[in-house]
């Protein structure tokens, strides 16, 4: 046995391992086809303007006034009346079949012609917050588009502010999920993928078989992993084409800082991998705990869609653990942000502690588990 | 219940949750990732560091400052003097920064418009969006207090929120949840093991023996729908004591309804499985299915909002029909309209599909 990495037999088993991925073209489909699907999803489907929302309006007052008012709503591109069956509104929020409903007095025109006060009543359905909140944002404005069309004069406003939306000025909801995506798409993969991979080998006993011959445990390792890591660098890549080329998702920062970043993520998440079918060594087994350890943290925790910031304290400091937040706020700051290295200093930082530490941890756990 | 496909049935069960580990997964991963929706995920959105930037002794813009910094949403981002805002954003440091106008806010409100300038980090344009609502309500407040409660507005909102008044997003993520952990784990679970066989060889063991075609699909699948009406049971029974997630319709609506969803999914795991020739293709094939059910349930985002044909597609996701029905049913009451369309749409959906993958396991057993 000479040395105690040679590059000639890691990459003999790296071929192995590609002419295995090779030959099963469904398991590759299926992996890169994953990316495809995503990138779409988050793309077109997801929008997080709500708009449409159906407004089950009772009009006891029928006067010019409260069609008027009614028309506001309508033309704000985000309700849409409906018609009231005989049941009443409140009905048709049980049912489902509206989200919000309006009230409005029977002598609402009445009152707006003499100048006086009015309240509509507005009910909305609180089973699905992300609709409710979202409408509650919309009474605002149409609270003061009514004032001014109807009331005659807009309110004075002595004090007022002007927004400026940065890196991302028209609130486009793709441009902040695809460059999230990456993580998801590494979260996935790499870990799911190797951790299913090697555990498989320990279920036939073929792992055994591997390790009785003369290559060394960090190459086998090496090797084993390396064509996962390409494969997931792969479907990433796919995913900023898509998100530059049909999104058209602006590319702030540096390329080589984002390969960097991508690479250590990479790195921790095929080293967690790795851990978790060496202490399972059993596919099932080893799905599950890449689920509740990998892809569940990408989506969820790491600040993907619901922000790290507004999490209770005990998970704002538990996430810091977690690579795939440093990688999101890496990636983001990269592509939207155009920010460079010193500014990310924390981001970079962490995750290359906490790739070091898994593929350490890892690697100790797999020689450890050698000694016969 | 014959005697063969009972003692079958138990022999799976034992076999599914022999492994110590695989117990501690089936039943303590749903409790972890409700705990996470439930504690760690909110919608509202908090925390948001702010910075102000004002010229010296502006006392009504510090007020507005104040104002802010006492909702409870926002936390002071320090920044030295002569610091520029777009700066401090982009390193990070604030999320927003309020700038008011250069002669002061109160001289410029006299002269009509004091418009303050508000710089908003959109690289999360949910939160950029709800940081311009939090400032929209807190400057009309302070507003109105400088110039004299000027509440007098000719028409106001007068907003309630129904089922969840709080708008807490426990409520409303736990009962989607529930239909997402039931689906992954009947799902892929199911499809993996018999896959397994298959990959192990074991399936034609029992193939040779002499069980007929429909016990042989009864005794694999059997044991994952009990198991995924198990954990669905532990997830309402968990969000109901840690989250307070109320049930306000009837239980057995709310079994059915898993009932329907558990026999879709399993039969959908039992089809994927007769497609994948190993553990690996059946765990990918899974999430081919799962991550588009999800996403279209209306889980986490509202299906009417989605392109149209999107939404039609939607109506092929037996989940999208249970997440309507577990929140009507926990939160709702019950409407007898929904409960009927939604479940005899799912149950129609779980007989297609067990009729499928029916017929698929006898294409590969024989």
């Amino acid at each position: 046995m000479n040395g105690y990495f040679d590059f000639h037999r890691a990459y003999s088993i790296a071929r192995k391992e590609v002419m295995h991925i090779w030959r099963d073209p469904f398991t590759l489909a299926l992996a890169l086809g994953l990316p495809v699907m995503l990138v779409t999803f988050f793309g077109y489907a997801i929008d997080y303007e709500v708009k449409d929302i159906r407004l089950a309006v009772s009009d006891r007052d029928k006067g010019p006034a409260a069609r008027r008012f009614r028309e506001i709503f309508s033309a704000s591109g985000y309700f849409q009346p409906v018609e009231t069956g005989p049941a009443g509104p409140v009905a048709m929020l049980d049912s489902g079949r509206a989200s919000a409903a309006l009230f409005i007095e029977p002598d609402f025109s009445k009152k707006i012609k003499g100048g006086g006060r009015v309240t509509a009543q507005f009910v909305l359905d609180g089973s699905d917050n992300s609709k409710a909140a979202a409408v509650m944002g919309y009474l605002p404005g149409i609270q003061r588009a009514a004032l001014a069309r109807l009331a005659g004069a807009a309110p004075r406003e002595p004090v007022s502010f002007e927004t400026r939306f940065l890196y991302n000025p028209e609130l486009n909801s793709r441009w902040f999920t695809v460059p999230g995506l990456a993580a998801i798409i590494i979260g996935l993969l790499a870990i799911l993928l190797t951790a299913m991979t090697v555990a498989r080998e320990w279920e036939n006993g073929s792992m055994e078989l591997l390790l009785s011959t003369p290559v060394r445990p960090l190459e086998i390792m090496f090797g084993k992993l390396a064509p996962y890591g390409a494969l997931v660098l792969a479907g990433v890549f796919f995913v900023y084409l898509v998100s530059r080329l049909v999104f058209g998702v602006p590319f702030a920062g540096s390329h080589l800082l984002y390969l960097a970043a991508c690479l250590l993520f990479v790195t921790a998440a095929l080293s967690q991998g790795l851990l978790i079918s060496v202490i399972t060594r059993q596919q099932q087994i080893a799905m599950q705990l890449g689920m509740i350890t990998g892809l569940l943290p990408s989506m969820l925790l790491s600040g993907f869609i619901f922000p790290v910031e507004s999490m209770p304290v005990f998970f704002r400091y538990f996430t810091m653990l977690l690579p795939p937040r440093w990688f999101m706020a890496a990636a983001r700051g990269i592509i939207l942000k155009g920010a460079d290295l010193g500014e990310l200093a924390v981001p970079f930082l962490a995750l290359a502690i906490l790739s070091a530490g898994m593929l350490a941890l890892a690697l100790k756990k797999f020689k450890t588990d050698l000694e016969p | 219940m014959n005697l063969t496909l009972k003692a079958f049935v138990k022999k799976e069960l034992t076999q599914a949750l022999r492994d110590v580990r695989m117990r501690a997964l089936m039943f303590g991963a749903p409790i972890i990732q409700l705990t996470i929706f439930g504690l760690a995920l909110s919608t509202e959105i908090k925390n948001i560091k702010l910075a102000v930037f004002s010229g010296p002794g502006d006392a009504m813009f510090g007020r507005v400052a104040d104002g802010f910094y006492s909702s409870g949403w926002f936390l002071r981002a320090g920044h030295a003097p002569g610091e520029d805002p777009y700066e401090l954003i982009a390193s990070g440091r604030a999320d927003a920064a309020l700038i008011a106008p250069a002669a002061g806010l109160a001289r410029s409100a006299e002269r009509g418009g004091g418009r303050m300038q508000l710089l908003v980090d959109a690289t999360n344009a949910t939160k950029a969006r709800a940081v311009e609502a939090y400032a929209r309500n807190i400057i009309a407040a302070q507003a109105a207090r400088e110039y004299g409660a000027r509440d007098d507005a000719a028409l106001k909102f007068d907003v309630r929120v129904l089922y969840n008044p709080a708008m807490e997003s426990s409520m409303f993520l736990v009962p989607g949840v529930m239909g997402m952990l039931v689906c992954l784990i009947t799902i892929i679970l199911t499809a993996m093991s018999l896959t397994r066989e298959k990959e192990m060889g074991t399936f034609e063991t029992i193939v040779s023996a002499p069980l007929s075609n429909a016990e042989v699909l009864l005794g694999k699948t059997v044991p994952y729908i009990l198991l995924g009406l198990a954990d669905a049971a532990l997830v309402v029974a968990a969000g109901y004591l840690i989250f307070g997630v109320p049930v306000r319709g009837p239980l057995w609506q709310l079994g059915l309804a898993a009932l329907a969803l558990v026999v879709t999914t399993v039969s959908i795991g039992t089809f994927i499985s007769t497609v994948a020739r190993n553990q690996q293709q059946a765990m990918l094939g899974g999430f081919m299915f799962l991550f588009p059910a999800i996403l279209m349930s209306g889980i986490m985002y509202p299906v009417e909002n989605m392109p149209r044909a999107v939404i039609a597609a939607a109506y092929l996701d037996p989940l999208m029909y249970f997440v309507r029905l577990i929140r009507n049913i926990m939160l709702k009451g019950g409407d007898v309209h929904v409960l009927w369309a939604n479940l005899g749409a799912l149950g129609l959906m779980a007989l297609l599909a067990a009729g499928l993958a029916y017929k698929r396991f006898r294409q590969t057993l024989n």
